[in-house]
């Protein structure tokens, strides 16, 4: 076995498992409450990587700023999204398949709008959490992993807070449970639309700000995050929250081990390879039948 | 309070089914103010078909329906459900048969649903406590997920967050469905003490006996057509 530095590995899989958090969060939402797996996600995270990158060199590149116009400018994306492939088509014939291809048409136009608009060149973001290394109990962290992890858990648990306790968050899980008992108790479906697109495109910009500490801003910089954000809801049971959380600590902890053990590019193998393992035991996922969900 | 009756509900020429299947034939009713009315007919003849075209939920729908004098039918060829909500916030409760409950939400959780006007939302506790001397079963299981509930549980769980609200109009599809009949009796008993106000009730039943006596009206439905009244 090769000489593995236990701590890094751990930090890494740590890091990994909150940003996965984040986008299998919002892919689960958004199924579940919408009925829409969106394939845009990816869209909205180089988006909001964009819109960081941009306040960055324009306005300050003071950590809280860069945080906020990333999260504000993937809510604009999900808002976006929401109002092109959701409001127009939701109440049509076949809404899952047409709103899937509406979405990952969105995607792929997004991304040649942002390479016409930015050209190819890889951007940065500016360390958000300094680049002083944390010694604890004799381990050295890196404050860029720890920054993430800790940005990402809070917000992740704020979420889930505000899904349980706040009125619009009944709403939405009325809705995820019974879109005709919703309706009949007055809840609007476009207008909680919108608001879910809101939440989980800010969650998206906020994955994309975090991971930007350690990968670079480009056109096409979402692809892999949509890959494993949609991956770790399935995983996990679409539509379940403890499930995408779960899943998403499996999948960052295997990703992290695989990359210090085999080599990073024998990553996908073993993510898919445990995926698929997983639909086979256990086909709705991990959660997918603890959960009260949509059929 | 006038002597002349104030129209709750006007339907007149509707039509109304799923797909090629067409359920309600031009069919005309009024409701008044004051009203409790029964509307009684074997399955398959419409009233749950009428019921979910007053509020939108139908494939398709052609005809007028006013409620409180504002027109929310018209002609719809899709989009089942898309304006339910702007129905319900005018002032309809609509207690769908299968209950239409959220499985994993408690019972409180579920009147908190139901009390969507800013009104009632303020007032929530109190209208909480006064629906839970109504359905005293309920009292016990506030915090339970209405999924685990049992079906007379849930019925009354369903009718007691549409009350949640001062609806102007109640559309009680089979109260009695699937229950004991001591149970049955227990839940129309609860229906027929609701003060109404200036609203009106229509409750869709296939058990004669459970309410005769205690209607303004009985209406009979047969093949998507009003049928003669008692």
């Amino acid at each position: 076995m090769p000489d593995i530095d236990l701590s890094f590995v751990l930090l890494s899989a740590l890091t990994l498992a909150s940003i996965y958090g984040l986008l299998a969060l919002g892919v689960s939402i958004i199924w579940s409450s919408l009925g829409m797996l969106n394939m845009a996600h990816g869209l909205t995270f180089t988006v909001a990587g964009y819109g960081a990158a941009l306040a960055a060199t324009m306005i300050s590149d003071n950590g809280a700023v860069v945080l906020g116009a990333g999260m504000a400018a993937g809510m604009l994306s999900g808002l976006f999204i929401c109002s092109v492939a959701f409001i127009p088509l939701h109440d049509k014939p076949n809404f899952v398949v047409r709103s899937l291809i509406a979405t990952l048409a969105l995607s792929l136009l997004g991304s040649q709008v942002l390479l016409w608009a930015f050209g190819p060149n890889a951007r940065s973001l500016p360390p958000l959490f300094g680049s002083e290394p944390v010694v604890l109990l004799g381990m050295t962290l890196l404050p860029d992993k720890l920054g993430a992890i800790g940005v990402a858990a809070a917000l992740m648990l704020a979420t889930l807070w505000w899904m349980k306790h706040s009125r619009t968050g009944l709403e939405i899980r009325a809705m995820m449970q019974n879109p005709e008992g919703a309706a009949l108790v007055g809840i609007g479906l476009r207008s909680t639309a919108m608001a879910v697109m809101a939440v989980t495109g800010a969650l998206a910009g906020l994955a994309a700000v975090l991971l930007s500490q350690t990968y670079f801003v480009s056109p096409f910089s979402g692809t892999t995050p949509l890959v494993k954000g949609l991956i770790v809801a399935l995983c996990g049971g679409l539509g379940s929250i403890p499930g995408a959380l779960l899943a998403a600590a499996l999948i960052g902890t295997l990703e992290a081990l695989t990359g210090a053990l085999l080599g990073g590019q024998y990553v996908l193998m073993t993510q898919f390879t445990f995926v698929i393992a997983v639909l086979i035991v256990r086909p709705r996922g991990i959660a997918g039948l603890l959960d009260h969900t949509r059929e | 309070m006038n002597s002349a009756p104030v129209e709750v509900l006007q339907v007149s020429q509707l039509s109304a089914g799923y797909g090629p299947l067409t359920v309600l034939h031009d069919l005309d009713m009024t409701v008044y103010a004051g009203e409790r009315i029964g509307l009684v007919g074997l399955n398959g003849h419409g009233k749950s078909t009428l019921f979910r075209a007053i509020s939108g939920l139908t494939d398709w729908q052609r005809g007028s329906i006013k409620l409180r004098g504002q027109e929310v039918g018209g002609i719809r060829t899709q989009g089942p459900g898309r304006h339910t909500h702007r129905i319900v916030r005018l002032g309809l409760a609509h207690m769908p048969q299968g209950d239409a409950i959220f499985p994993g939400l408690t019972v409180a959780q579920h009147l908190d649903c139901g009390a969507y006007t800013r009104q009632a939302w303020r007032e929530r506790a109190q209208r909480r406590e006064a629906l839970l001397d109504i359905f005293p079963p309920l009292k016990q299981l506030l915090q339970a997920p209405v999924g685990t509930l049992s079906g007379g549980e849930r019925r009354m769980v369903s009718l007691a967050r549409g009350l949640m609200v001062d609806a102007v109009l109640f559309l009680v599809d089979e109260p009695s469905l699937g229950l004991a009949p001591k149970i049955s009796r227990a839940v129309m008993d609860a229906l027929m003490r609701i003060d109404l106000r200036n609203g009106a009730m229509v409750i869709a039943e296939q058990n004669m006996s459970l309410l005769e006596g205690r209607c303004t009206r009985i209406l009979g439905m047969h093949a998507g057509s009003l049928k003669g009244s008692a």
